[in-house]
């Protein structure tokens, strides 16, 4: 069996990587900043004679800055080759519609549908320990599909369809539109919720006993 | 008013200027030019700042209070729109106007006349996005970026909306046309000596912005163009591929334009680095061909704001975009070279410069990480990249921007800004940003997006965003300590003479403000820094009796 995407592991990684150098930049520049106003302020009125030294120096350090370009590249099309992966067999499938302003969450072959808007967001249910497949289409303007816990994203645009996967842990997280798209955007959300495979399937089939629609909850 | 009374010996003027009203709208002075879309940005600066007020408050809580999410929305779009297309570039072009032509010894810009006429067209079309509040449906309201299709008629009908999009085509116009007459003056306006090579390095970064301009802003006028024609019944964007095409012609103006509002105020920073360091600025060389490498670069990397769309090449454009950090980096490097070995005196100028340099780091390593798709795939259409372009075009450009105040405001007015004052606007806004744009990295990476006026009380954002909001305050009360500033120095004015800082460049080589055709003689043209030259030429002669020359 392949592995399960990771997302929010994949996305730590290269964040642990990233971040980390980005501060040593930060705080090596800030300190060669305030040394030299301290080492060289203004002591008496001669003026300093710039001598420009060979290019050599600049030459060096270009190096060294393409060099952790090289690095930090290598590192973003590995992690991104693992993220933008689509498994041969998903265990789950979700059709996503986004709409101005709400999801309609449709499991394929299961004649089962979630459907809500900004005033009852739907609840995403997912089964754990399997790649699940998204496939994200939009029913008017651009939207993003976007659960900040997984650190994973993916605009829905019209007349366009495409796919995604993600696994889930079991536990409780929110999802949202990401993508400005008029008056309700911020209200655009939906819950997740991620059960062992057996009680998702036990949920599916207790879904389409009771007519295969359900709608979202009014929000608090 | 008379005009022409300043006219230099030996230029031949046909007829006398006009005086009166019409010199103030149709002046052909670059530097009356220059100082009147200095004058428009700052007030439009001074609107948009407000509408973040407004914004700010709104935030401070979760739920709705000041303002409804429709009147929202039409905020951060004239927000955006105001401080991108009405503030930043135009006013990186205002202090061009100004200097550009002293900086090369040059009598005037090239094409005064079309300068003009640039400048009239910025503020037409601020004027036409701004007439769209008067409208029924209410202002522009789709964000600055106006992603279709929810720009288009059926998600965002009204003829407010049609208003920004011309207003946004006028502007694009004018800015064109400004370029063009800077890079004209540039190439064409030289005085003698002036090499490109000798170019003080504000021109060099000013060429490498003009041109930026006059490649990407055509296309940002032609992709409105197209909208507008869409919005009115020509469907051109409707197809399936519609959508992804508008944001290819949209980033294709829209990255360059960063790098727009980005170049003259690193130019500002190192002709105040160089000069408050009282020394020549070092690694000249290495920045030009940084610049260039830049300047070439940017063309290529506009797609990495189109990471989440799965319909680019992602590695590509993180390969561009991540590829800028050497030339970044060297640009860096050329500013601590100088102050490496200076004799550093820390006026208000220099504060706001070295502000500058420290603050858009944090916005520019920011930009590294957005760089990494799979980095983007979160942060992006967060509050985390809300928080980046303000330290780059806030924290960052913003600053230099009041760096070139304090330096070249003696020049424009023969009147000191009073440094006390100065330094007092620094501190309040040192703090007001970072402590305004510092959580929006905290809150972006924990979830919350960006273009929301409201966030669950049950999210944890409340407390950053109260942060936030008091900070943006202090920056208003910074900006207010600014005006004040400027009001006190221009009614009891202390006069700066020609060369208040003991500068390096042509500009200080004649008076403050400069005559109708900017000098009466110049000095020897030997290095990008003649007024410098001199004054060391100046010091040797005095010290040859006593010590004997030395070199």
């Amino acid at each position: 069996m392949e592995a399960l995407i990771d997302t929010r592991e994949e996305f730590q990684d290269l964040w642990g990587i990233y971040l980390p150098i980005g501060v040593a930049v930060a705080v090596i520049v800030f300190a060669l900043v305030f040394f030299t106003l301290v080492r060289y302020r203004r002591r008496g009125d001669e003026l300093p004679r710039g001598r420009e030294g060979p290019p050599i120096v600049e030459g060096l350090y270009a190096l060294v800055l393409a060099g952790v370009v090289v690095f930090l590249l290598a590192m973003t099309f590995r992690t991104d080759d693992e993220v933008t992966a689509l498994s041969a067999d998903p265990g789950a499938e979700v059709d996503v519609t986004a709409f101005q302003w709400g999801w309609r969450f449709t499991y394929p072959g299961e004649e089962v549908t979630v459907v809500g808007d900004d005033r009852r967001p739907p609840t995403l249910v997912v089964p754990t320990d399997t790649t699940v497949r998204f496939t994200v289409e939009s029913r008017d303007v651009i939207h993003s599909f976007w659960i900040p816990e997984l650190r994973f994203k993916r605009d829905a645009f019209p007349n366009r369809e495409d796919s995604f996967d993600l696994s889930f842990e079991e536990d409780e997280t929110v999802g949202r539109c990401a993508e400005f798209c008029g008056l309700a955007h911020g209200e655009m959300t939906f819950d997740v919720v991620a059960m062992a495979e057996t009680e998702f399937r036990d949920w599916l089939e207790t879904q389409r006993r009771a007519g295969g629609i359900q709608h979202g909850e009014p929000s608090s | 008013m008379t005009v022409g009374a300043e006219v230099g010996a030996g230029t031949a003027v046909a007829k006398a200027p006009p005086g009166g009203l019409l010199a103030w709208v149709a002046t052909t002075d670059h530097k009356r030019i220059a100082l009147r879309m200095a004058i428009v940005s700052f007030g439009f600066f001074l609107i948009g700042g407000l509408f973040a007020l407004v914004m700010r408050s709104e935030l401070a809580d979760p739920g709705i209070q000041l303002v409804g999410r429709d009147t929202y929305n039409q905020l951060f779009t004239m927000h955006g729109s105001t401080m991108v297309f009405l503030v930043l570039t135009p006013l990186a072009l205002a202090l061009a106007v100004y200097i550009v032509p002293l900086q090369v010894g040059a009598a005037d810009i090239a094409a005064p006349r079309v300068t003009l006429a640039g400048h009239w067209f910025v503020v037409a079309g601020g004027l036409t996005m701004y007439s769209s509040f008067l409208t029924d449906h209410g202002a522009g309201k789709a964000g600055w970026t106006a992603y279709y299709p929810l720009s288009g008629d059926s998600a965002t009908p009204g003829t407010g909306m049609d208003l920004w999009v011309i207003g946004v085509i006028l502007v694009g116009v004018g800015l064109t046309l400004v370029a063009a007459c800077l890079l004209a003056t540039i190439v064409t306006l030289r005085a003698p000596g002036m090499t490109m090579l000798r170019l003080p390095v504000f021109s060099w970064t000013m060429l490498a912005t003009v041109l930026m301009i006059v490649m990407s802003v055509p296309v940002l006028a032609v992709g409105m163009a197209l909208l507008l024609a869409d919005r009115l019944g020509a469907s051109i964007y409707e197809s399936s591929g519609g959508p992804i095409a508008y944001q290819h012609l949209f980033w294709f103006f829209g990255h360059p334009a960063v790098y727009i509002m980005f170049f003259p105020y690193l130019g500002i920073t190192a002709e105040v680095v160089a000069t408050f360091a009282r020394k020549r600025f070092t690694g000249y060389r290495p920045l030009i061909v940084a610049l260039l490498v830049f300047t070439g670069l940017s063309m290529t990397v506009w797609a990495h704001h189109m990471f989440t769309t799965g319909q680019v090449a992602n590695k590509y454009f993180s390969l561009t975009s991540t590829a800028l950090v050497v030339a970044a980096g060297t640009e860096y490097f050329a500013v601590i070279a100088t102050l490496i070995g200076g004799a550093i005196l820390l006026r208000t100028a220099m504060l706001f410069g070295l502000g500058f340099f420290l603050q858009f780091l944090i916005g520019g390593l920011s930009g590294v990480i957005l760089a990494s798709p799979p980095l983007d795939y979160h942060a992006h259409d967060s509050y985390f990249v809300v928080a980046h372009f303000h330290y780059t075009l806030f924290a960052g450009s913003l600053f230099a921007g009041f760096a070139a105040a304090y330096f070249w405001f003696p020049k424009w007015t023969g009147a000191m800004l009073r440094e006390s004052l100065g330094r007092i606007h620094f501190v309040l806004i040192v703090l007001g940003t970072n402590l305004t744009f510092f959580p929006m990295f905290l809150l972006g990476y924990d979830g919350m997006p960006r273009r929301v006026a409201d966030y669950a009380s049950d999210a944890g954002f409340t407390g950053l965003n109260r942060l936030s909001t008091l900070g943006s305050f202090l920056v208003a009360l910074g900006v207010a300590v600014f005006l004040w500033n400027i009001f006190v120095s221009l009614r009891h004015r202390e006069p700066a003479g020609d060369d208040p800082w003991e500068g390096h460049t042509l500009e200080w080589a004649t008076s403050s403000p400069p005559p109708r055709y900017n000098f009466r003689s110049l000095p020897p043209i030997t290095s990008h820094a003649p007024v410098l030259d001199r004054r060391l030429a100046a010091a040797d002669t005095a010290a040859k009796p006593k010590r004997g020359r030395r070199r």
